[in-house]
């Protein structure tokens, strides 16, 4: 690059040329990278345009990780560097070569969506420091549009194209930009050109559907899986009064033959509303756990079971009053008599669809009765009638993440059990839950 | 200025891109494919190209038979007798101050025929999705498993989709015909989900072709759990996109003509999913007085 000839230059005098060299090289290093080459850059503004003579392929390229230069598949870096781990630190060193290896960035838009690519390997695709690194690969200065025609007529296509494509995986990654990708992009493509209007694009939706979730899901979600279960839990507990309990914590025992036997955590929940509920459920009808249902935390899928009963028939449902000293404040009920038509009219004409009550939920390591018997003896302490309340298990056979379409049908039971519900399940599966009914009941009994 | 040609998809409905055509080569190949605008359907990369007559494909024999002339007919005799009855088939009074609307309930086997499901199946891709009907046969229940593995045809870059559409509303002999809902400004929807994010599609009625895949976006969060949720979108926050793209130029949905509702979900997450919906209402909200949520001035000036 030193060897352009400047038109800059040869109007200084020299002394004012190495002045300027040490000031440009001792200056503080800004985010603007590129303004200590402009510095000896020459009159067309890029190195591409140097007039001065070609330098020989081996007196630059000395690194023997960039191999040969006849056709060079530039997948064959990241493989070459693959070997060792994959980091960010390689990646860059990567770019770094490659930035070095030529001036005029010989093969620079291939290089650029190889490395895109290649970004999740090396697990840097959040990472906009990266991102920006890359944006440097691209020559400053030569694919600015310099007048009407070149502005109208998508000057550079490829490249453009390129940088959009660098800006849609950041945007597909949602990675905010910042001012440093604003000022590359002006420099390498000029403010009118399609990876700034993309850039303005992302910089104004971004802001707008940062926040738009209801129920905000953190970026790093808690490894622990009892901080993990409490927060899920918490999250569809549907009730700020909830409290999610662990039952048991993860640990590992050693009995007595000295089997290792590994007891999954149990963390449960239920909101004094529920226990409420399930005070007042009738005891001669059973509750159900169910299970296990799917949850979705952006890429991680946890599984939880659910304690319900059917919903009561109406015959026995009973009609409780508020009672008025619940509330000092104001009245729990109005009879007024507000001559309302059919302007003013606020709830939709659906039934309101009955599925039954829900008295907890919980997340266990493993699904097994055994572990969600261990909950409902939990849950015993503060809800004495479960003792007496037959239970019926209705869990499918293990959460599987990745499932075929049969299987994903069996997982899914959500919703009311209508009373035909039963011929659905296979006759032994009836014989065992009423072996389990009885078993929960005598379990009930010495309990108490 | 000149943009490179963006596949139209006419039943895909995303706002971060699904798929977009590679870099123009920079010697175009004689036989560049090149789809005008008032040409149909979506056309899978690597499948020759069909050269019908546009009357060819209409298929003009009796096998329709005698069912469809009684369908038919029966709902020309209901338009005409609605007519008695009120607009749109109400009386007045209810027309002019209803309040609240339920568009689609799911409360028998026949309200899933008016709901379509499609996947990127139709791309090439390997995601499945099935409605039917829930428990009780009160809910719809959609679920299947996603898979974001693009297909292999040297073109798609992104894959892993699945909405649910609802069709178009039609008259007798198959006229369009739209839902008015100018006279409301939210969508009220009870759906319990999995905690995947959606999004909502709402498509209008267009007068050029180079709307037909305008639509306008919101989204839909579930919070998963086995509580039903109750989601209100006042319409205001719409958005406009294209082809899946949100677009520069915004304006306010136009409730007058609506046709057709969908959700879609693409949430890079490969696996299983479910959604129930127990219906989907408008209402009108006399609290919300926003026209629209997003700037309507021009943001990006002409070069």
């Amino acid at each position: 690059m030193k060897r352009a000839r400047c038109l800059l230059q040869s109007a200084r005098s020299a002394a004012q040329y190495g002045a300027l060299l040490q000031s440009a090289s001792s200056r503080q290093p800004n985010p603007l990278r590129s303004t200590q080459h402009q510095v000896l850059r020459c009159f067309h503004g890029s190195p591409a345009h140097a007039k001065g003579p070609p330098v020989p392929a081996e007196f630059i390229n000395e690194d023997d990780k960039k191999g040969d230069k006849s056709v060079v598949v530039h997948d064959d870096l990241f493989e070459r560097v693959a070997k060792e781990v994959k980091t960010k630190a390689t990646f860059n060193k990567v770019v770094d070569v490659f930035i070095k290896g030529d001036v005029r960035r010989r093969g620079h838009v291939e290089f650029i969506y190889a490395a895109l690519n290649k970004m999740p390997e090396f697990g840097v695709e959040r990472d906009l420091a990266v991102y920006n690194r890359l944006l440097e690969v691209f020559p400053k200065e030569v694919f600015v549009p310099r007048n009407f025609i070149q502005r109208m007529f998508n000057h550079y296509p490829r490249q453009q194209e390129c940088g959009l494509q660098l800006l849609e995986q950041m945007e597909n990654y949602g990675i905010m930009p910042n001012i440093e990708t604003k000022v590359l992009l002006v420099q390498i493509f000029g403010e009118k050109g399609h990876p700034v209007r993309k850039y303005q694009r992302i910089m104004y939706w971004f802001p707008r559907f940062k926040h738009v979730n209801p129920f905000p899901i953190p970026q790093h979600l808690p490894e622990d899986p009892v901080d993990l279960a409490r927060f899920s839990l918490t999250r569809i507990a549907h009730d700020r009064d909830a409290k999610a309990t662990v039952h048991q914590l993860p640990c590992t025992d050693i009995t007595e033959s000295g089997e290792k036997i590994t007891l999954p955590h149990i963390v449960g929940i239920q909101s004094p509303g529920q226990v409420e509920l399930l005070a007042k459920h009738n005891p001669s009808r059973p509750v159900f756990v169910e299970g296990p249902f799917p949850l979705w935390l952006r890429k991680t899928c946890v599984y939880y079971y659910v304690l319900r009963a059917d919903p009561t028939p109406p015959d026995e449902k009973v009609e409780e009053p508020f009672d008025p000293e619940r509330c000092l404040d104001y009245p729990l009920q109005l009879e007024l008599d507000l001559d309302r038509d059919l302007g003013d009219e606020e709830n939709f004409d659906v039934e309101d669809l009955d599925e039954g009550p829900v008295f907890a939920m919980c997340m266990t390591g493993r699904g097994e009765q055994a572990v969600l018997n261990q909950w409902i003896s939990g849950l015993q302490e503060k809800n004495p009638i479960l003792g007496r309340v037959p239970t019926l298990f209705r869990l499918d056979a293990g959460p599987r993440e990745l499932q075929g379409v049969a299987e994903t049908e069996s997982a899914h039971h959500h919703g009311p059990e209508p009373e035909t519900q039963t011929e659905e399940r296979p006759p032994q599966e009836e014989h065992k839950k009423n072996l389990r009914e009885q078993w929960r009941k005598s379990r009930g009994r010495a309990r108490r | 200025m000149y943009l490179p040609k963006i596949t139209r998809l006419p039943s895909v409905r995303l706002l971060s891109s699904i798929q977009q055509q590679l870099l123009l080569p920079s010697i175009p190949p004689p036989t560049a494919p090149r789809r005008a605008v008032s040409q149909g359907e979506y056309r899978r990369p690597g499948q020759p190209k069909e050269d019908k007559f546009p009357w060819q494909p209409i298929n003009f024999g009796f096998s329709k038979g005698f069912e469809g002339i009684k369908k038919h007919f029966k709902l020309l005799k209901k338009e005409f007798s609605d007519r008695w009855v009120g607009p749109e088939g109400k009386p007045l009074l209810e027309h002019m101050l209803e309040q609240n609307r339920v568009m689609w309930e799911f409360r028998g086997p026949e309200s899933l025929e008016q709901w379509t499901v499609s996947s990127d199946r139709e791309i090439g891709g390997q995601s499945e999705v099935h409605l039917k009907l829930g428990k009780n046969n009160n809910t719809c229940f959609l679920y299947g498993t996603l898979n974001s593995t693009p297909p292999r045809d040297g073109e798609t870059r992104y894959s892993g989709y699945c909405t649910l559409r609802s069709e178009q509303p039609r008259a007798s002999f198959d006229r369009k015909k739209h839902h008015d809902l100018s006279s409301f400004n939210t969508l009220h929807l009870r759906v319990r989900g999995d905690g995947r994010p959606w999004m909502i599609g709402i498509a209008t009625e267009t007068y050029y072709s180079h709307q037909k895949n305008d639509m306008y976006n919101y989204f839909l969060y579930t919070r998963g759990g086995p509580y039903w949720q109750d989601v209100k979108i006042p319409f205001s926050k719409f958005f406009l996109t294209h082809c899946g793209r949100i677009q520069d130029d915004q304006h306010p949905v136009w409730l007058d003509k609506m046709n057709t509702i969908g959700f879609t979900l693409a949430d890079k997450a490969d696996g299983p999913f479910q959604l129930e919906i127990d219906f989907i209402g408008v209402c009108k909200d006399y609290a919300h007085s926003e026209e629209f949520a997003y700037e309507v001035y021009k943001r990006n000036p002409e070069i």
